[in-house]
């Protein structure tokens, strides 16, 4: 097996493994928006894999640079597409998406009782 | 161009598309927020996997396809995002 053969098949698998680890953290995360965060995962690790890859298989052709333009697009759009949703998870159970006084901005531990607010 | 035979690339591109499975789950259960994050990762799994077989076809022409996808995805994402702000 050749060293490109090996580099290749690595490459490949910190893609697959990337995918992976995002989807099963998506899926354990009780919250939407705790799940929100391993959509990073494909749209970094996995693409960046991926480009590396094909960069390696053909060189500086029309596919690697394409593959780059797709590898900025999906990290542009996650951060873009993450952030909306979160806020539009937010909106949806508060009512609005401004942390306003009194809001539980942790929604996990509910707000410390009005005695106790510093 | 190498003598890399290119299943390496098809069994990559298969083992993200079995990815898939648990993206649909995510979406078929939970509320609509939980779904609303099964769809996202859904379109960047299928990005990802057109360009692993895309590769293994060896036919790079098609990689055009994988990139209106991520494009697209983009719309998509933000259109449902604020349809369950606004109407759901």
């Amino acid at each position: 097996m050749s060293l490109h053969a090996i580099i290749l098949d690595g490459l490949l698998g910190i893609a697959v493994l990337a995918c992976w680890t995002g989807v099963v953290g998506m899926l354990r995360m009780r919250h939407a928006t705790q799940a929100l965060h391993y959509l990073s995962f494909p749209a970094s690790l996995g693409i960046g894999a991926v480009t590396a890859a094909v960069f390696l298989e053909n060189g500086f052709g029309a596919a690697g640079l394409k593959t780059l333009l797709i590898g900025l697009v999906l990290l542009a759009i996650n951060s873009v597409v993450t952030h909306a949703s979160a806020r539009a998870i937010r909106t949806r159970q508060l009512g609005h998406w401004e942390p306003l006084a009194g809001d539980a901005v942790e929604w996990l531990t509910p707000p410390p009782p009005p005695e106790q607010q510093p | 161009m190498s003598a890399m035979p290119s299943q390496d690339w098809f069994w990559a591109g298969a083992g993200i598309t079995a990815a898939l499975a648990p993206c649909a789950l995510m979406c078929l259960r939970g509320g609509p927020e939980r779904r609303l994050v099964g769809i996202e990762m859904a379109g960047m799994l299928i990005t990802i996997a057109m360009i692993l077989f895309t590769m293994a076809a060896r036919r790079t022409v098609f990689m055009d396809l994988p990139l209106t996808l991520a494009i697209m995805s983009f719309g998509g994402g933000l259109v449902y995002a604020r349809f369950l702000e606004k109407h759901l």
